[in-house]
């Protein structure tokens, strides 16, 4: 048998933007290892080449006839499309981002683009993982390429300490993940494969055992803490503020939307017995990340704790999308994460930026700095401004579609919670941005005096620049320009079989009996798709 | 019961005892040292469980991983950080340890009861036995490739990480003024005299 008839079985050609991206983590460190300095400077540019061919490639994947590869370890559908776009374009932005970061560090460039793209590999692999094996092998290929980026800056204490927090909160929370997961493959009688989980599972027992909802709530706990919502949040403020900010704005983009892309995958096709109870779950840790997330970041003094709190809240406000689980719902939250994508990465470059000309990041020490940079001034507000939520940058118009789906399925709870904090979390925005406009001469902080721009000419500040100004302005225009995101958003959304599924069960849920226990129809549905899986494999 | 069973039944409870108080002791000993032997203990208990299932590679993976890389690496760790502390007594300490106790013993009656209460479905392949490794490979080339592929890249990037974080960088500024010969460009250190070694 020829290598072409294999990966024609094995349908490999589905996961090809990966390989792209394996391809080019073998480029860095090998012509790092034989080039030596001299190719130093090319490597970034490698490194965003083969991301953004990822990306392309990915483009061509829209709407495969038969996702399913490697014997049903990898579902390349539209909505694994979708997240594997969204964390690639993330790494692709940080990429320029930390050329001038790495340089002033004094560390080398090259390994650290090799373990960025691995995070961004493993997140992309998890983004399509429809077996157990493979969910768990690239969850920590993503966590522990992040942990060695949280602590690459091994001569800074802060960044030891992020790394080593990180590395045990993250080990236990893996095991927690892991023993959830032994336990599904115990219930199933010997599963691995995600649908054949829930259908041996449903065949098997009547109503959901016990051991399914605590297997659920060991789950839940992995992935919680991915995506840092509350109670799991404790590492995030420690974890942002010692890390690398490149490696931050990655963790706080890329690592969140591998974690949602995780949990709306194996919670949507192994959980189907328990949805009520996950919903329930979810919908207290939305409302927790929510409240806690923006009201914890009014009282920071660091810009990292500031967008470290923020972006908890952030994660709450995607979750409710999760919760209400209808078409608007899910199509919100991706169209929501590009949106995120961009306006948090543009205020992560902001940060890094001021921080490269000052070496510091308190908020205090941005004050009066429209004086003497406007460019810095203008981009970090509109990037601030439109996290808050403010109309017409593209935050706005992200918010509101997940407002406008919770309250068309009658989550009105968590829409009034979401809107009463989004109000909040515009106050701690806006303080930033009134400290840099409309200070006095005289009030000028100490750091903002001795400011000096006329470094673009450096080595990577160019780059930075690029960054910088794609992420502006994407955070400007894409809201009034919306069109084609959403319709992005809304065609994954309708080409993904397992979303549809389980969006009919949910309409039917929300029909007969809102906010209640399954009906006997939705239980029909459930038994529906138990079977149709069963024919599908 | 013939006299296999009876054979079996006694490793279990012996192996099953072994494991419970060498685990009891890794959380309860203050002796550092002495945790880390007794969880190479339940390590080699836990694998001597595995022969008795039936599963000889995975008791062989199970010491040569556990005991053989991690619990030696947990050593190594505390032989080269071995600092020796006096810490001050915390008061009220044993509020701390009980809500622990009480957050395990609730924990482990949750998951006994879930262990007793549900009726286990039975894998229905033929049990692999002494063909477990032939198994397993078959495995790893069909149904987990693609997770045994990953599994390259992600020990891939563990290596380059090790490497990152424990090699020596130069730093240009901290070139020491008294260096010596014999002493490290970036780490200048004490020289120990010649004679001291001799009388250890």
């Amino acid at each position: 048998m020829d290598s072409a008839n294999i990966a024609a079985q094995l349908n490999a050609g589905i996961i090809l933007p990966e390989g792209i991206v394996i391809v080019t983590i073998m480029t860095i460190i090998i012509t790092d290892l034989i080039g030596g300095r001299a190719v130093t400077k090319w490597l970034p540019y490698v490194a965003i080449a083969g991301l953004l061919l990822a990306v392309v490639d990915l483009w061509g994947q829209w709407a495969a006839t038969d996702p399913i590869a490697f014997l049903g370890a990898f579902n390349g559908d539209d909505l694994s499309v979708v997240f594997r776009g969204i964390i690639a374009l993330s790494a692709a932005v940080t990429v320029p981002m930390c050329i001038r970061y790495i340089e002033r560090s004094g560390t080398a460039l090259a390994e650290f683009l090799a373990i960025l793209l691995t995070a961004t590999l493993g997140g992309m692999f998890l983004s399509g993982a429809d077996e157990l094996v493979t969910v768990f092998v690239s969850l920590e290929t993503l966590s522990i390429s992040s942990y060695l980026l949280t602590g690459y800056m091994k001569r800074d204490p802060r960044s030891n300490e992020a790394a080593l927090k990180y590395l045990l909160i993250g080990a236990a929370s893996a095991a927690i993940f892991l023993y959830g997961m032994s336990l599904l493959y115990g219930l199933s009688g010997g599963e691995t494969n995600l649908s054949l989980i829930a259908s041996r599972i449903a065949e098997d027992n009547a109503e959901a055992p016990i051991g399914l909802i605590i297997a659920l709530v060991f789950v839940i706990a992995g992935i919680a803490f991915k995506v840092a919502a509350v109670p799991f949040h404790q590492w995030t403020p420690d974890v942002y503020e010692g890390s690398p900010t490149p490696v931050v704005a990655f963790l706080s983009v890329g690592s969140k939307a591998a974690g949602f892309a995780l949990a709306i995958r194996l919670l949507l096709t192994a959980f189907p017995m328990v949805s009520e109870q996950w919903r329930f779950v979810f919908t207290a840790l939305a409302i927790l990340s929510m409240v806690l997330g923006n009201v914890v970041a009014l009282a920071q003094t660091s810009m990292k704790r500031l967008l470290a709190y923020s972006s908890i809240g952030q994660a709450g406000f995607l979750m409710i999308g999760f919760i209400i689980g209808t078409d608007a719902g899910y199509s919100s939250i991706v169209f929501y994460l590009f949106i995120y994508l961009f306006m948090n990465l543009g205020a992560f470059t902001c940060v890094i930026l001021f921080s490269l000309r000052t070496g510091t990041d308190q908020i205090s020490a941005y004050s009066g700095l429209y004086q003497k940079d406007p460019l810095l001034t203008l981009s970090l507000s509109l990037c601030l401004l439109s996290l808050g939520g403010i109309p017409p940058l593209a935050g706005f118009f992200g918010k509101i579609y997940i407002f406008w789906a919770g309250w068309q399925s009658g989550a009105y709870t968590l829409v009034l919670v979401g809107l009463i904090t989004s109000v909040i979390s515009i106050y701690y925005y806006i303080r930033v941005v009134k400290m840099m406009v409309v200070k006095e001469p005289q009030e000028m902080s100490d750091e903002v005096k001795a400011y000096s721009d006329n470094d673009w000419a450096l080595v990577g500040m160019r780059p930075l620049q690029v960054s910088l100004i794609l992420a502006v302005t994407v955070t400007a225009l894409a809201g009034v320009g919306a069109n084609p995101l959403l319709q992005l958003a809304n065609s994954a959304v309708a080409q993904t079989p397992l979303l549809q599924r389980s969006v009919l069960i949910r309409n039917a849920e929300i029909a007969v009996q809102p906010g209640h226990e399954s009906t006997p129809m939705a239980n029909d549905a459930v038994a529906d798709v138990a079977v149709s899986s069963v024919t599908i494999d | 019961m013939n006299l296999a069973e009876g054979v079996q039944f006694v490793s279990l409870v012996i192996l099953g005892g072994l494991m419970i108080f060498s685990a009891l002791g890794v959380v309860l000993l203050s002796n550092i040292v002495y945790s880390a032997f007794l969880l190479a203990l339940t390590f080699i208990s836990v694998s001597g469980l595995y022969i008795l299932l039936n599963a000889g590679f995975v008791a062989a993976a199970q010491v040569l991983v556990y005991v053989g890389a991690v619990n030696v690496l947990i050593l190594f760790g505390i032989m080269l950080v071995n600092k020796v502390e006096v810490f001050s007594e915390v008061k009220n300490a044993w509020v701390g340890k009980a809500a622990t106790g009480a957050v395990c013993a609730g924990l482990f009656g949750l998951i006994g009861t879930m262990v007793t209460s549900h009726p286990w479905a039975i894998s229905t392949a033929p049990a692999a036995g002494d063909k477990a490794i032939e198994v397993i490979g078959q495995h790893f080339f069909s149904d987990f490739l693609l997770p045994f592929e990953l599994a390259s890249i992600l020990l891939l990037v563990a290596l380059v990480g090790a490497i990152v974080l424990a090699r020596r960088e130069f730093l240009p500024d901290l070139v020491a003024p008294q260096q010596e010969a014999l002493t490290l460009p970036e780490r200048p250190r004490e020289l120990v005299a010649a004679g001291v070694r001799d009388e250890d």
